[in-house]
């Protein structure tokens, strides 16, 4: 258990392209961190410096108050699971599992007590003198995950280790991944490139693009308030809407006019662009997939749209539709909401009308792509 | 209609079948005329090995009289301490030239500095000159040192370590295909590089440490150009090859020792011939390992 500290952190590789810049991020003892972003975000070159896999080109890494820099990855005491499992091969997994144990010299019955301990708490006792090769692919992330656990380290580093999972196993790992947080009770870094599982394992997201920070808060506040037009994009499935538009005001109240349809700026939202006084602009305005309303018929403040692509989910749908200029929106529509007349209306090709209300309305400046309102 | 097809089907199945068996006794018989053509030599040493009737040439392989007289009379030469040079420079030079080879191995794989490319390209191109080149300097270097002539063995060593570490190819080329995630794994596990590659590495390249050390073995082994020149065919200071073949230096000793020399060819090849024999699986393996291993 360990508060992790890393301040103006910088990787620059031999051929000098530059994979993290001034990285600052202040982890909490005991805190669930997980950094998200597309492939070459440096969110794993991060991960591997704090391993001590990776030289630090400029900065200074803390762990529980000490400077890492230059210490070995077998001096920092940390503990890591691998995307690929990393596995010994030759090994059986009891071996696999005490293998840490053994080079610290620890005597064997105590080895024998933890890593029976651990094989039970991740069910995989019996697998326990089979090796690697012998084991499916969620039988071996858990022991890549037990041999991490034995070790009493103060910090849990995971590089994407749910990545090598078929889709069913992955989301019951990921349910395992949180009750083993719970009962370690540590310090977890966790690397993804899939917001779900950022989403729902992090106590806070860092989300990284190009090597620079993006933004970083929990869950709730990444997705209702995202900083800048990507952390937007990347956050939330399907991503978001945006349209671009005009910010105006009428009569102190402001409006955006999306495809030409007048639409007002009410609640919450509304409220805090005047108290912010934020001037009349171009804008991208951005609206979630499942904040859009879905109609058949037109109305006030509706935008007339053309199917084009169907995708049935099950339990809703998410439809793509042209807008009137050729801009493509995608909605979210629980499919309990439809009656059976309706969902026969929706066929490609067919006329429908979209809404949303300002409570859900994102703005975001059209140079700096920024959040008007963070 | 459908018997007709079935009867179509097992014809050509028939066909198939047939094309398969002979096409392998061909491979059969091409393997077993190879073998011959290759035991021939080997099967004639043997053979005469065992003549009792004359000691020198003749014209024909099959001995008259039978004995193990020649084996004997290898007892009373200087055969056995030129065995005993051969096996010294041999198991040393196999046991350093492994370690050596292993570890520049492994460093040139995992460990990346700046010299490294470099270094390699270096190392092939000096594997471009012929070794012999090297031979009249390498001499009067050790004649220097005072390891030639009776203290050729050491000399034939310090040879042989020496340039050693440019035989990585083969063993990098394996380790290669080990992926680095498992090193990693490791280090982060409390091990340093000597354990990782002690306890990692080395276990998961089992063929080609094998191999290593055959090669290690072998070469000194069969050494005979360079161990005549250095050893200047001082008898405590030669090899088996080179001790052998001072045995048929002329006519008249070809006369009187050829079924001598015969014998200890066989001695020379048995340890080299059971070793191979029990390692055969992995040297296979070792060489072909590091290219298809994904």
């Amino acid at each position: 258990m360990a508060s992790v500290k890393l301040t103006n952190v910088k990787k620059v590789y031999d051929n000098h392209v530059t994979a993290v810049h001034d990285f600052n991020l202040d982890i909490a003892d005991k805190e669930f961190i997980v950094f998200v972003g597309p492939s070459g975000c440096g969110k794993s070159t991060t991960l591997r410096m704090i391993a001590g896999l990776e030289e630090i080109s400029g900065g200074t890494i803390e762990i529980d108050g000490e400077v890492v820099n230059d210490l070995q990855p077998k001096d920092r005491n940390i503990a890591m699971v691998f995307q690929n499992y990393a596995l010994y091969p030759h090994m059986t997994v009891y071996d696999n599992i005490a293998f840490s144990l053994r080079l610290k010299k620890m005597p064997e019955d105590e080895v024998y007590e933890r890593v029976t301990k651990a094989a039970e708490i991740l069910g995989i006792t019996e697998y326990l003198l089979r090796k690697p090769r012998a084991l499916s692919g969620g039988q071996r992330q858990r022991v890549a995950i037990g041999r991490a656990m034995v070790r009493d380290s103060k910090v849990f580093l995971m590089d994407e280790p749910l990545s090598n999972l078929d889709a069913k196993l992955r989301n019951q790992m990921r349910a395992e991944i949180i009750l083993l947080r719970q009962k370690l009770d540590t310090t977890f870094i966790y690397v993804t490139h899939d917001q779900t599982e950022a989403m729902t394992l992090g106590d806070r997201i860092v989300i990284m693009k190009d090597g620079y920070i993006q933004q970083v808060g929990t869950p709730t506040e990444v997705f209702d308030m995202p900083k800048n037009l990507f952390v937007a994009e990347f956050i939330g499935a399907p991503k978001m809407n945006i349209m671009d538009t005009k910010l105006f005001k009428e009569g102190g109240n402001y409006y955006v006019k999306p495809f030409g349809v007048k639409i007002p700026v009410d609640g919450e939202k509304g409220e805090a662009l005047k108290s912010r006084g934020v001037s009349e602009q171009e804008i991208k305005l951005g609206v979630r997939p499942e904040h859009m309303s879905l109609f058949f018929e037109d109305g006030e403040n509706r935008i007339p749209c053309t199917l084009e692509v169907n995708e049935m989910m099950g339990s809703e749908l998410h439809l793509h539709v042209l807008a009137p200029d050729g801009t493509s929106l995608i909605i979210r529509v629980p499919t309990i909401n439809l009656s059976t007349a309706q969902k026969k209306q929706i066929k490609n090709g067919a006329r429908l009308y979209v809404g949303f209300t300002g409570q859900v309305m994102h703005f975001f400046d059209r140079k700096e792509n920024n959040n008007l309102l963070v | 209609m459908s018997e007709l097809n079935q009867a179509g089907n097992s014809k050509k199945h028939m066909g198939l079948k047939a094309k398969q068996r002979l096409s392998n006794s061909l491979v059969y018989v091409m393997l077993v005329i190879i073998s011959i053509v290759w035991l021939i030599p080997f099967v004639c040493i043997v053979l005469q090995s065992f003549r009792m009737e004359s000691t020198g040439r003749v014209g024909y392989v099959i001995p008259q009289v039978w004995g193990l007289g020649n084996y004997t009379r290898l007892l009373e030469t200087n055969f056995p301490r030129w065995y005993l040079n051969t096996l010294i420079i041999a198991l040393v030079v196999a046991i350093l030239q492994t370690i050596i080879v292993l570890c520049m191995s492994y460093t040139l794989s995992r460990f990346r500095f700046k010299i490294r490319k470099g270094l390699m390209q270096f190392m092939l191109i000096l594997g471009m000159f012929p070794g012999i080149l090297g031979m009249i300097i390498l001499y009067r270097v050790l004649d220097d040192l005072g390891l030639t002539g009776l203290h050729a063995v050491p000399g034939l060593i310090l040879v042989s370590v020496a340039s050693s570490g440019m035989g990585y190819y083969v063993s990098k080329g394996f380790f290669d295909t080990i992926p680095k995630s498992l090193d990693e794994a490791a280090r982060v596990d409390g091990a340093n590089r000597m354990q990782v590659l002690n306890k990692i590495i080395l276990p998961l390249s089992k063929p080609i440490v094998i191999y290593t050390v055959l090669t290690g073995f072998m070469g000194p082994w069969a050494d005979f150009v360079f161990a005549r020149y250095i050893s200047q065919l001082k008898p405590l200071g030669m090899n088996v090859a080179v001790g052998l073949q001072s045995w048929l230096a002329t006519d008249t000793m070809v006369h009187d020792n050829y079924t001598l020399f015969c014998a200890g060819g066989v001695v020379v090849a048995l340890p080299v011939a059971i070793l191979f024999m029990c390692l055969q699986k992995y040297y296979v393996e070792g060489v072909t390992g590091g290219a298809v291993k994904g």
